[in-house]
């Protein structure tokens, strides 16, 4: 199936920000609210032009504070979209819903949304117990944590390829680099050398602590629209000039990364096809890094390399500031803060309007200012996923 | 070494059945011959709900693994570090399995290992071990 009729007709135009990092005494809702306003004011429309919105998945409720629903924030933001909506269970259904609803002019503004409370209030991420009892039969073989089904598919890829946690410090290294530039970082001004990595120590081996993404507190969101209305809003934009989605819905444990089917491989060909680019033409990569493992994964299933050259390709100097293709360049999940897919699009998108300060590519030394930002959002465990190629607009 | 007893579903209850009889049982769809898990009501290649019970040999290739070094529970604090494992059975089934009395220095993705059972009080679950252990 084709979608290039879909091709350079919507656009991402706008941007919120909240205060990040430990920001204690804040429910998981007041940044969503706070996110979505912002965005509203960087597109520079009302809160009454907004027909969409569109929450990621919110995880348990923290104790002291409520759930996050879509009725919740909508309330709070005192707006009345005609379809709100919340993703479950990590899958990655905003980009098509939003898309759709764009191009067939339901909708004129969709605003999509993550925020949480997660630093402040510890959030663990075991699903698979339940006050000490299992809540399904993964518990039996103490196979607890998301990470453990990461470090599965790690190891795999460790044995069948030749990566290992030489490369997944040459990605924690550089992206530690890029969040050195990054004043909101979560990581801004503690640099990582290879003996920090090493000392990291290991939680599902061979997967360590500084290979996973920390919680944090936060909000983040975007507003998309179509490209005339981004055009007649005035201010610079970033256009979706290709984009690609994908799924594969089997257990983590039937995920292999061999699959010829991988939800990566199949959103990241429709992606590059109706952009109608090569790798070559990318000049950046803001990718879901919820592990160092995940990025390997994306670029591998993007095709930026074979898989067999991963140690060869995957280097602090091509991906770190100044190299020859910059990867996460506000520090990432890793780094930077974890917003869902929202850390990497709304990075993309600031660097392609060029308002990323230090960090900014084509000022910073020895870097090209970019056209084209090749953006993933991943959902689960390699299960959902989400290619955007974003090009600089307006 | 017990972790935590599995919560059954009317769909998994025939597998952890099969576990307490010391064999791997799933379900085979008497339309199209599939061997499916996880387990489900419908065959996921056809959609037919008619299967019937097939036994699988006790041996595998291990897919992948993982060794936890951190207590995800307090109850785990002397059980790490353990080993997690993914094995590819016949039939293109993947099933979790844990070592027992095998610390997984030398084991290695793509091993060929065989499928033993480890009896809890309440259920038993399958365990590798070193083919022709
Ligand atoms: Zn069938």
């Amino acid at each position: 199936m084709s979608f290039d009729h879909l091709k350079d007709r919507f656009a991402i135009v706008g941007v919120g920000y909240t205060p990040q990092g430990k920001i204690p005494g804040r429910t998981a809702v007041s940044f969503h609210t706070e996110a979505v306003r912002n965005a509203l004011a960087d597109a520079g429309i009302g809160k009454e032009e907004l027909d969409a919105l569109f929450l990621y998945r919110h995880f348990d409720a923290i104790a002291g504070d409520y759930d996050v629903t879509a009725f919740t924030v909508a309330e709070q933001l005192g707006v009345r979209p005609s379809v709100i909506g919340q993703e479950t269970y990590c899958t990655r259904g905003w980009l098509f819903n939003s898309i759709g609803l764009l191009a067939s002019g339901l909708c004129r503004y969709v605003a999509v949304s993550y925020g949480d409370n997660a630093r402040s209030g510890r959030r663990s991420f075991v699903k698979e117990l339940a006050g000490g009892k299992a809540t399904d039969d993964l518990a039996a073989f103490g196979d607890l944590s998301t990470m453990a089904k990461y470090a599965m598919q790690a190891r795999r890829a460790m044995d069948t390829y030749g990566t290992g946690p030489e490369v997944w410090k040459e990605i924690s290294i550089a992206q530690r680099q890029w969040a050195c530039l990054n004043t909101r970082a979560a990581m801004y001004g503690k640099p990582l050398d290879d003996e920090g990595y090493y000392a990291s120590a290991l939680v599902a081996e061979p997967l360590r602590l500084l290979d996973a993404t920390p919680n944090s507190d936060g909000g983040r969101a975007i507003i998309l629209t179509t490209v005339e209305r981004a055009k007649a809003l005035g201010r610079p934009y970033a256009v979706l000039r290709g984009f690609g989605s994908a799924n594969q819905p089997v257990s983590p444990l039937r995920i292999s990364v061999e699959d010829e089917d991988a939800a990566a491989k199949r959103a990241s060909r429709a992606a590059f096809a109706m952009a109608g680019i090569t790798h070559a033409d990318v000049d950046a990569c803001e990718l879901y890094d919820c592990f160092t493992y995940t990025v390997e994964a994306t670029l591998r299933d993007y095709g930026f390399f074979r898989p067999q050259e991963v140690r060869d390709f995957l280097r602090r100097e091509r991906l770190g500031p100044g190299g020859d293709l910059p990867v996460n360049t506000s520090g990432g999940m890793l780094s930077e803060a974890y917003f869902m897919g929202l850390t990497p699009v709304a990075e993309a998108v600031m660097q392609l309007t060029g308002r990323c300060g230090d960090r900014q590519l084509g000022v910073l030394a020895g870097t090209k200012a970019p056209s084209i930002i090749v953006c993933s959002d991943n959902g689960a465990v390699f299960q959902s996923h989400i290619t955007l190629v974003l090009e600089r607009g307006g | 070494m017990d972790f935590f007893e599995p919560r059954i579903s009317a769909d998994t209850a025939p597998f952890w059945e099969g576990c307490r009889a010391h064999e791997l049982r799933f379900q085979r769809c008497k339309h199209c011959g599939k061997v499916r898990w996880p387990a489900g009501y419908l065959c996921p290649d056809c959609l037919s709900e008619e299967s019937e019970p097939v036994v699988l040999p006790p041996e595998g290739t291990i897919y992948s693994y993982v060794v936890m070094h951190k207590p995800f529970h307090p109850s785990l604090a002397d059980k790490v570090p353990y080993v997690v494992a993914a094995v590819d059975l016949a039939e293109g089934v993947r099933i979790l399995a844990n070592l027992l009395d095998w610390d997984g220095e030398d084991l290695r993705c793509g091993m060929p290992v065989t499928i033993d059972w480890q009896d809890s009080e309440t259920y038993s679950r399958p365990i590798v071990k070193r083919k022709g252990e």
